[in-house]
């Protein structure tokens, strides 16, 4: 496989922007708030990759990420419990 | 929910009755033609526009309580990056938060420019679904 050049910033941003949107798109809480935080701390954590080569590689990953995570929203849409998440439930108490 | 959605997008549309029936879909087409009529004299979209106090507000809202933000120095004409010290990845998440806020789906397009609070005010005042 050809070695591609480096994602641009405005490609990463739009990978970050995919993820987060896809994330909400989850009827399941859990999942959208997990895919959530990961997609914000591995984006973190990536942000001071130097070397090329591990730039592609997150980028890479990343999409593929992408991938799954919208096949996922799908298939858990068709099997979403009809009942809410306590966690989404407004004025339930502790808020 | 979507459906909900779907819905209020079609009642709005309806609500200028000559130009909507040239840009419906297929689907939307049944909608304009069969509920057009009663619908367009519910919606008063011209009253459910926010008002730009109420914009501003919540704007500002949403920013201060960004984590990273420091809310005493969010103003309605402060830059993210530049004042606030966030990043690009902070300010894709601010305006994905505006946009839960306000019930947006703002194109990457007009995302990427929004970069201020006066920015975010400016297009989301203007913007004809803002709710």
């Amino acid at each position: 496989m050809a070695s591609s050049a480096a994602p641009s910033p405005s490609e990463v941003l739009s990978l970050f922007r995919s993820l987060l949107r896809t994330a909400r798109e989850f009827s399941d809480y859990n999942i959208r708030e997990y895919m959530r935080r990961r997609t914000i701390d591995a984006f973190r954590e990536n942000k001071l990759l130097e070397k090329a080569s591990s730039v592609v590689a997150a980028y890479s990953d990343g999409r593929n990420q992408l991938l799954v995570a919208k096949r996922q929203s799908v298939v858990y849409s068709m099997y979403a419990p009809g009942v809410k998440s306590i966690m989404e439930v407004r004025g339930s108490s502790g808020d | 929910m979507a459906m909900k959605a779907a819905v209020l997008r079609h009642i709005r549309l309806s609500a200028a009755p000559t130009r909507t029936l040239g840009l419906a879909s297929p689907a939307s087409c049944r909608w304009g033609g069969v509920l057009g009529s009663v619908f367009r004299s519910l919606s008063s979209h011209g009253d459910d526009h926010l008002s730009k106090d109420e914009v501003v507000d919540r704007v500002l809202s949403v920013v201060k309580s960004f984590p990273k933000v420091d809310p005493s120095s969010v103003t309605p004409d402060v830059h993210f990056q530049k004042d606030l010290g966030l990043d690009s990845l902070d300010n894709v998440e601010i305006v994905m938060a505006l946009e839960e806020e306000f019930k947006l789906e703002i194109p990457d397009l007009e995302a990427d420019k929004i970069d201020s609070t006066r920015l975010a005010i400016e297009y989301i005042y203007n913007h004809p679904m803002a709710g």
